[in-house]
């Protein structure tokens, strides 16, 4: 049953996209050998709309990289049989368009700088938040599908990404840059319940904790709110107790 | 001590006695050879009185005869056979000094007569002696201190040569370069043991730290895994909307701890790879420059705090270190400028050419210097949880690159004060 509503609801937010012109179905490939972390991406990323295959070591990989067209590979790293940056260097070799993260479990500038010029567009340090994984995806595929119409839209509330600029019913809102990108991220993670340190993560970066707990976030997120509100746009932002937030028209 | 200096006073202890009783025989061998010539020259004597009185005795006259050095007065005791010949004391003619006198005693029957005849000898040569013998023991030891000083620094320059030179290796061994180590064959055997010992104890510890070095990354590395699969999973469950708040409490309080543990994880691989230098410094940065980055961006909370932040780069800090190094070292510094401060309080940044300090106002009690660097040492005031690596990899970071760290507390005041070691 749950499942059902799940694919309604996918189906759903696909019609939205769909309508609105800046989705169409996107295909994302994800290599990793751990289980575990493959299906919650799996699972996440479906949920959001896409739609995804996954490939649980190297040969795999290559393999369903050779054989079909993704809008984003998703690739770990340290794979059994061999190595993700080989793949994300023959994805680059036979001119893929696809988009290409890397998710490792090394946070060293030398790999990031090296998956970086072997031609992946993203590096994810594991462990990393879903909707962060979410947020980096839907970046990627609009800066490689929409040149020159980076143009984000939720119902009534439209995304100008390119200038950073925000409309509801074509009046202009304005929002600090902040609030211009917790916006962006509530709508690419639209319906999900986000944790406050997810939120910080991504706004703020990870050294924020090295100064504050999560609490100053509220400010800015009850100012974009509020903003958004007096712009006669729905009031989107719901706060789930004792978690955090969720974006949400339902 | 040195080994050297200690066998030098050893033998020399040794030597005391040694030529104490040399001169002790050689005084005795003299004195009796003295004692010898004296004894003849004193018999000598006797016989050319005992002829002489004779000859005069012939007359019938009494013979009495009394100088300091010869007796001769006729007694009435029994005669003896043999002089008897004996060491007294008596006054030198100036009756000052006590000398000693090898004395001649015999009573003699000279025409029936008995007659003491009493000769004496001075030895004030042997004085002479005694004092020669000591001045002669007293060169001889001289002598040999002065060329076991030589010899020993002869030694001391060659014979112990290797051994400086492994040593020295030692002293400037560094854990990282063990490789390059290794201490070459001499021609002493003892020499030879030690350093084939200590090639073995380098290759092993070289060995050891690379296992180790591989095995912290490793471990490090292999737990970000899991970590990530947990953390995925506890973001799936909080997206159900069936769950209790109580379930939902559970299940962030388990998020925390993953994100702590990650955090932590980070931290130590971190500092294990500071402290394996896999951090080059080929790059000079400009730490105003991270300084004024890291004051953007906690700008938001140092807002809120409502902090008053002095800054006065009067001088450009150039350091040659690697650019996420300069990054940690001041986000951890300003970062607890801000954390560990209150509402309202004030921040003061100096960079001169060789000194960048951080001074924060704070109701923390002053940190306690002994425990200011050590791992896992989190205020227990702090207010929320922190890997309490922070100033570990502060501290990490001066050291291995040429940094000091320096903190005080005054009037609630905490100052960090990093200079550059002066070369």
């Amino acid at each position: 049953m749950v499942g059902l509503f799940c694919e309604v609801r996918a189906g759903f937010l696909k019609l939205i996209l769909t309508v609105s012109g800046i989705f169409t179905t996107m295909k994302i490939l994800i290599i990793e050998d751990e289980e575990g972390l493959r299906q919650s991406m799996q699972k996440y990323l479906e949920q959001q709309g896409y739609v995804c295959e996954t490939a649980d070591d190297f040969l795999m990989g290559m393999q369903k990289v050779f054989n079909y067209q993704y809008d984003c590979v998703v690739v770990d790293i340290g794979l059994p049989r061999g190595s993700g940056l080989d793949i994300v260097k023959k994805l680059k070799e036979i001119e893929s368009k696809s988009g290409i993260i890397i998710i490792s479990a090394k946070n060293s500038l030398e790999d990031k700088l090296k998956g970086l010029e072997f031609g992946s567009d993203d590096y994810l340090t594991k462990p990393f938040h879903l909707s962060e994984l979410n947020a980096r995806i839907n970046a990627i595929i609009r800066r490689r599908h929409f040149d020159g119409n980076k143009i984000i839209r939720f119902n009534e509330i439209k995304l100008d990404a390119e200038a950073q600029r925000v409309s509801v019913n074509k009046k202009p809102v304005d929002l600090t840059e902040k609030e211009y990108q917790l916006l962006e991220y509530f709508i690419a993670n639209q319906r999900r319940v986000l944790t406050k340190s997810a939120i910080a993560a991504h706004i703020w970066g990870d050294e924020y904790e090295l100064v504050s707990n999560y609490d100053f976030i509220y400010t800015h997120i009850k100012n974009l709110r509020k903003k958004l509100v007096d712009a006669g746009s729905g009031d989107y932002i719901k706060t789930v107790h004792g978690t955090g937030y969720r974006f949400t028209d339902i | 001590m040195k080994l050297l200096a200690k066998t030098t006073v050893y033998f020399l202890i040794v030597m005391i006695p040694l030529l104490a009783a040399g001169g002790i025989f050689l005084f005795q061998q003299f004195s009796k050879e003295i004692d010898y010539k004296t004894d003849e020259e004193l018999i000598y004597e006797e016989i050319k009185w005992i002829q002489y009185l004779k000859t005069e005795l012939e007359n019938g006259t009494t013979f009495i005869l009394k100088t300091p050095d010869l007796l001769i007065y006729p007694v009435h005791e029994p005669v003896n056979q043999f002089p008897v010949i004996s060491d007294t004391y008596g006054f030198s003619e100036d009756q000052d000094t006590r000398i000693s006198y090898r004395e001649l005693s015999h009573t003699v029957a000279i025409n029936n007569i008995p007659y003491q005849i009493t000769i004496r000898k001075s030895q004030q040569q042997k004085a002479v002696l005694v004092t020669n013998v000591i001045r002669l023991m007293l060169f001889v030891f001289a002598g040999l201190f002065i060329a076991t000083l030589i010899f020993n620094w002869l030694i001391s320059k060659n014979l112990w040569k290797p051994f400086k030179t492994s040593l020295e290796k030692i002293r400037r061994a560094e854990l990282h370069k063990m490789e390059a180590i290794h201490f070459d064959k001499t021609n002493i055997t003892e020499f030879n043991e030690l350093n084939t010992s200590l090639n073995y104890m380098t290759e092993k510890m070289y060995n050891d730290y690379l296992n180790m070095k591989e095995f912290t990354e490793n471990a490090a590395h292999e737990m970000q895994t899991p970590l990530a699969v947990a953390q995925s999973k506890m973001e799936l469950i909080l997206q159900d909307s069936n769950l209790t708040a109580e379930q939902v409490e559970s299940v962030m309080q388990a998020e925390t701890a993953i994100h702590r543990l990650s955090k932590l994880n980070q931290s130590l691989l971190l500092l294990a790879k500071i402290e394996n230098n896999q951090y080059d410094t080929t790059e000079t940065i400009n730490l105003p420059g991270v300084i004024k980055k890291y004051l953007q961006l906690f700008h938001e909370v140092i807002r809120d705090k409502e902090l008053i932040v002095e800054t006065n780069f009067t001088r450009d800090f150039h350091l040659q270190i690697h650019p996420l190094l300069a990054d940690s070292l001041v986000s951890n510094l300003i970062g607890n400028a801000v954390k560990y401060n209150f509402k309202g309080g004030k921040i003061i940044i100096n960079t001169t050419e060789n000194k960048f300090r951080v001074s924060n106002t704070s109701q923390l009690p002053p940190i306690n210097p002994l425990l200011l660097y050590k791992r896992f040492n989190r205020s227990k005031q702090s207010v929320d949880a922190s890997t309490g690596l922070g100033l570990a990899i502060v501290k990490k970071i001066a050291d291995t690159n040429g940094l000091q760290i320096n903190y005080h507390s005054e009037n609630g005041l905490h100052s960090f004060e990093l200079g550059k070691n002066r070369i």
